[in-house]
């Protein structure tokens, strides 16, 4: 996989806040909490790797869109264009 | 003074542990409540601190070797007095838990609790996973370790590894259940449990919390099980008969309240490792420690006083739970709240029925200690705290 691309550079914050995960069984479109069990902490940790990794703002009702690894992708990506 | 610094038992059905790794060499000198070794135990992988200012004298016993509870590990010098008991109890049939015993956890550095998420700790070298599928492949650590060579062990680098060699299959999944069975067994042998669950309405807690967050970076925020857990530690704190343990056929009231916070194991499995003086900090502290116990749980790497000093237990499945989570007592402790999953729900206030986010707390505790209109003024303390959560 390219380092570089989005979905990495998130799969790899997801497995610094997650060590615990093996990031090659992950499938990007499936819920995090479905498939890995994360719990409201694993998603707060996530959200603010995202949120300082990208320098982008992610309010507490938003969290639902770093649902998935595709979802977070998403969103990042919007989040991104919006800055300019 | 020398002394020996022996395992502890940090669990009422612990009964052995493998040292993985010395963190001092004869010769260092190691301050109190500083881990000083590392073991790997059926709940993953435990740095057991020391319970004195003391110089490493000699490493009794070296890494990979597996030994019982109450072995002497290491010769220590001490300065002065000796602040705690020299030695866990030697092993019995069933050892005794030893929740008070050579680590006064009170007395921990506050430093050490702090960590920021996601950081592993420092000298991990073989990731977690990789460490847990080395387990499970029985591929011992000071193989990995000559196969690394100082680099960092990925899980691929176990999986090679395993791949050259014929290799006895030890299941950690298995050892861990083990544990959790025989802790389960022992409350139910031995706990005349009784239960109780109280409805709460959790608007005001909710909405507190969605104010407090807003103004705040996604690191700083606090989530509602830190909530739960204050006003559960005050409760305790303030309701006699919840917060210590039963040992030696009686119950022994601590002054501290430090909780337990169940947390779950990917792949299976439960620990319940301790927020020390939860009822005395405030909530963004109680976050903070909260935050990095669970990072060190998912790193599969906790500390021997966490594990021995819950006085009280708090349990919850989150937003994926149910409604009501009745749940079984921790032995020697003697209560424990579990909090069901917040739901909107029909409620009646001032005779209109309207829908509010419901949280439902069911308390399991010991019948030998209490009944059940103290657990009832428990539950209701627990309820008006959340109901002011301004005031947490």
């Amino acid at each position: 996989m390219d380092p570089d691309t989005l979905e990495s550079r998130l799969l790899s914050l997801l497995t610094s806040v997650a060590p615990d995960i093996e990031p090659q069984n992950l499938d990007p479109a499936r819920a995090l909490r479905e498939q890995v069990d994360f719990d409201s902490m694993d998603t707060l940790h996530f959200a603010a790797a995202v949120s300082k990794t990208f320098g982008i703002d992610i309010a507490e009702t938003e969290y639902a869109r770093l649902a998935s690894l595709r979802a977070a992708e998403a969103f990042v990506r919007e989040r991104l264009a919006a800055k300019g | 003074m020398e002394l020996e610094f022996r395992l502890p038992s940090l669990g009422a059905d612990m009964e052995s542990a493998t040292l993985t790794e010395w963190l001092k060499k004869p010769g260092e000198r190691v301050r109190h409540g500083e881990p000083l070794v590392t073991v790997e135990t059926t709940k993953g992988l435990i740095d057991i601190e020391s319970y004195e200012d003391a110089e490493v004298l000699e490493q009794l016993v070296q890494p990979g070797s597996k030994v019982a509870v109450g072995t002497a590990l290491a010769r220590l010098e001490v300065q002065g007095a000796s602040q705690a008991p020299p030695a866990a109890p030697a092993p019995e049939a069933t050892p005794p838990p030893a929740p008070m015993g050579p680590l006064a956890p009170a007395s921990r550095p506050p430093a050490s609790a702090v960590e920021s998420p996601g950081t592993p700790p420092p000298r991990a070298r073989i990731s977690p996973a990789a460490r847990r599928r080395a387990q499970e492949l029985g591929v011992s650590l000071e193989e990995l370790e000559r196969f690394a060579a100082g680099g960092f062990v990925h899980i691929e680098d176990v999986e090679k590894l395993a791949a050259q060699r014929p290799v006895a299959h030890t299941d950690a999944r298995g050892a861990m259940r083990a544990t959790i069975g025989a802790a389960m067994a022992r409350a139910k042998r031995e706990i005349p449990h009784y239960y109780l669950a109280h409805a709460v309405d959790f608007a005001p807690a909710r909405e507190w919390l969605a104010r407090h967050n807003a103004t705040l970076p996604v690191q700083d925020r606090l989530i509602e099980a830190v909530l739960i857990t204050k006003a559960v530690a005050l409760a305790a704190a303030r309701i006699e008969g919840f917060n210590g343990y039963f040992l030696h056929g009686r119950f022994e009231s601590s002054a501290a309240v430090h909780v337990g916070a169940a947390i779950a194991v990917r792949g299976g499995g439960l620990v319940a490792p301790a927020l020390l003086d939860a009822d005395r900090k405030d909530l963004p502290t109680l976050m903070r420690d909260f935050s990095a116990l669970v990072t060190r749980v998912r790193a599969g790497h906790l500390r021997s006083g966490e594990f021995t000093a819950a006085t009280i237990t708090v349990t919850s499945l989150g937003a994926e739970g149910v409604d009501v989570l009745f749940p079984i007592i921790n032995p020697p402790q003697v209560a424990i709240v579990g909090a069901g999953a917040v739901r909107e729900q029909p409620w009646v206030r001032d005779g209109e029925l309207i829908a509010r986010p419901v949280l439902t707390l069911a308390l399991a505790a010991d019948h030998r200690v209490t009944d059940g209109r103290a657990g009832a003024r428990l539950l209701r303390a627990i309820a008006d705290l959340l109901a002011q959560p301004q005031a947490l």
